[in-house]
């Protein structure tokens, strides 16, 4: 897919949706552009999963618009929608690997799926991104086998399994040690520069934050209250967004 | 797009070597096998874009060309390219899990160390139970304030319709099957006896025990497995509670208590659905046919039955908690866990009530 010539490879648009008629997002605008880390910050409950699950249409808006790669996914037909998923990688909040099958299968699924490589490169593709995540001896082991750090590397490696151009992650290192969590920064930070991809993050990780993110994005109660360049963000003096950053650099977690 | 050329020792590599462009590989992995050449240089000046997916298709062609005894070298990579190359090379990794099939004797002397740790783990398990469940008479400490109640009211309650109407079903066939038979010899007042006996001795306890152990059974067998999954059993034993005596424990002396109490009214109504039989088809009146059974019926058969389901009853419960605490693998154990106990009690419970049935007959005579 080519993304060169987009500045924006997501684009939501006064997005308004939430569960059994209770209103979770209202308004929400928001942008992630090409080749950068967006970091989505807010308390728990705020909606960020429900965002980034609107995004890949595992639930469908209210009303607003939201475009992937430029083209409009809300009313896109269902064989279409599913040949862009190629192109996104997703990690979910509790990892969500399949229990039934070891990890190494697990990442190999969306290879399976997709594309037609030869066995012996699915094999070294899956060996690749098991060591990417530092979990190249656990690859024969069951999800239910691993710790609950383990189980998030593991799905990471799954959701970086096809090198999509676009990589969503809900709350990647929450519940990971620091040591983890920092190899985990190096590796987004490696996605990006390398393989150019666009990565979406949720996260309460206040250093990390600082150290990865491009753009973020501050949500709260459902509504937007900044969109754009961290640095921005860190002088534009809005006493939420201020508090956040201060109170995580005390070591307090925001979620 | 991706263009790949050779001559003489030389591969030239052009283009987008991306994920979305590998197809048809084989062929080029073949080839390389196949050709005869002194050494292979892979030529990377004209590879503008590469992913992780095109470093593992570079590293398997360079590790074909070591094994068949070449100096492979790549050359002329872009900084960008080559910065890539090693930040997503798979060479030097460990070989990911090439465990290969155990052989069939393997398979064999897995299968037996399996069955007799197994057998080791059960016998630990009845052990603990039947200690438990005998101290635990006199020690109160430990075990959830009316348990033994509550479960009693959930497992009897569970089982009880089913096992009533399967129970009527049966002594309704059975009495049908026979009644034709009888009424040619006029003897259609037999039913009574016929019915009366077999189901006291054998249909009751063994109709009853089969319900049980799909309704109840599974039951126990799937919330114990469940606890193991969520280590809610950890969290038991961190707070010095064993978990056969807290979870199990309350278990089997509802099930020792429900399943007589089931059995007789299996019991009773077999002979009842023999009795509409004989009303509508054999033109006996209610009070001949319970005299009948009274005379029949001896209190040795009532016991025969009653003990048999006891023991169905333990079987049933020890299976169930069995397959519960040896639960491996997330939700999808739990599942798994329930079907085998449900088979593996089922299957006891019959083979039991055969061996118990040869004890009684050559134990207590020939008119057992
Ligand atoms: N499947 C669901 N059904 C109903 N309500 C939900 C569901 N998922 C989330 N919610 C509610 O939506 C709100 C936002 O949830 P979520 O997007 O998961 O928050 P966050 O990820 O920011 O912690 C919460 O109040 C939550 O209770
Ligand atoms: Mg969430």
């Amino acid at each position: 897919m080519s993304t060169e010539s987009l500045t924006n490879i997501i684009q939501v648009e006064d997005l308004t949706t939430g569960y059994n008629g209770r209103t979770v997002l209202q308004n929400v605008s928001m942008v992630a552009r090409a080749h950068e880390i967006t970091v989505i910050l807010g308390a728990s409950g705020c909606g960020k999963t429900t965002l980034l699950k609107n995004m890949i249409r595992l639930y469908q808006p209210w009303s607003g618009s939201i475009r992937l790669f430029g083209k409009e996914i809300t009313d896109m037909d269902e064989p279409e929608f599913n040949h862009l998923l190629q192109n996104i990688g997703v990690l979910f909040q509790n990892g969500a690997l399949l229990n039934s099958i070891p990890v190494s299968e697990n990442i190999s699924i969306p290879l399976l799926q997709h594309t037609k490589l030869p066995r012996v490169l699915i094999q070294r593709l899956v060996r690749i991104k098991l060591h990417l995540v530092g979990l190249e001896n656990a690859g024969h082991l069951l999800p239910s086998e691993l710790s609950g750090g383990m189980r998030k590397r593991a799905a990471l490696a799954r959701a970086i399994a096809m090198d999509p151009p676009l990589l969503f992650g809900d709350e990647p290192s929450a519940g990971l040690d620091p040591v983890t969590s920092a190899a985990l920064d190096d590796l987004l930070l490696k996605l990006r520069n390398d393989l150019g991809m666009t990565i979406l993050l949720v996260s309460h990780e206040v250093p990390s934050i600082l150290r990865i993110a491009d753009s973020i994005i501050f949500l709260e109660s459902g509504r937007v209250l900044f969109c754009g360049p961290l640095k921005q963000a860190l002088t534009a003096g809005i006493e939420e967004v201020d508090d956040f950053f201060s109170k995580g650099s005390e070591g307090r977690r925001a979620g | 797009m991706v263009k790949i050329t050779y001559s003489e020792n030389r591969l030239v590599v052009q283009g987008q070597l991306l994920i979305s462009e590998l197809e048809n590989l084989e062929k080029i992995l073949k080839f390389i096998d196949k050709t005869v050449m002194s050494s292979l240089e892979i030529n990377l000046a004209a590879v503008n874009r590469i992913d992780s997916a095109g470093v593992a298709f570079l590293d398997e062609i360079l590790e074909r060309g070591k094994a068949k005894g070449l100096s492979v070298q790549m050359v002329h990579a872009g900084p960008h390219i080559a910065a890539t190359i090693a930040a997503f090379s798979s060479r030097n990794l460990p070989e990911a899990d090439s465990t290969a099939p155990p052989s069939i004797f393997e398979n064999i002397g897995g299968w037996l160390v399996e069955v007799g740790r197994n057998t080791k783990q059960l016998l630990y398990l009845i052990s603990d139970s039947a200690w438990f469940a005998v101290t635990g008479l006199f020690h109160k400490k430990g075990v959830r304030k009316g348990e033994f109640i509550r479960q009693s009211i959930i497992i009897g309650m569970n089982s009880f319709p089913i096992v009533a109407l399967i129970s009527f079903l049966v002594g309704l066939i059975l009495a049908l099957q026979s009644a034709a038979q009888l009424r040619i010899f006029g003897a259609g007042i037999y039913v009574a006896d016929l019915v009366a006996i077999s189901m006291t001795r054998e249909m009751g306890p063994l109709m009853t025990a089969i319900v049980f152990a799909g309704r109840s059974g599974s039951a126990i067998a799937s919330e114990i497995a469940t606890m193991v999954v969520t280590e809610e059993t950890d969290a038991l034993k961190s707070m010095a509670l064993n978990p056969v005596r807290y979870v199990l424990v309350p278990k089997i002396y509802a099930i020792t208590l429900t399943m007589p109490l089931l059995t007789v009214l299996s019991i009773i109504l077999g002979i009842l659905g023999a009795l509409v039989i004989g009303m509508a088809y054999l033109d006996i009146g209610p009070l001949p046919f319970y005299n009948e059974v009274l005379t029949v019926l001896i209190l040795k058969d009532l016991l025969t039955g009653l003990i048999k389901s006891v023991i169905f009853a333990w079987i049933i419960v020890l299976v169930g908690a069995y397959y519960g605490f040896r639960v491996r693998g997330g939700a999808q154990g739990v599942g798994s866990a329930t079907t085998a106990s449900v088979v593996a009690s089922i299957f006891l419970v019959i083979l039991a009530d055969s061996l118990l049935g040869l004890l009684f007959y050559f134990g207590g005579g020939a008119d057992m």
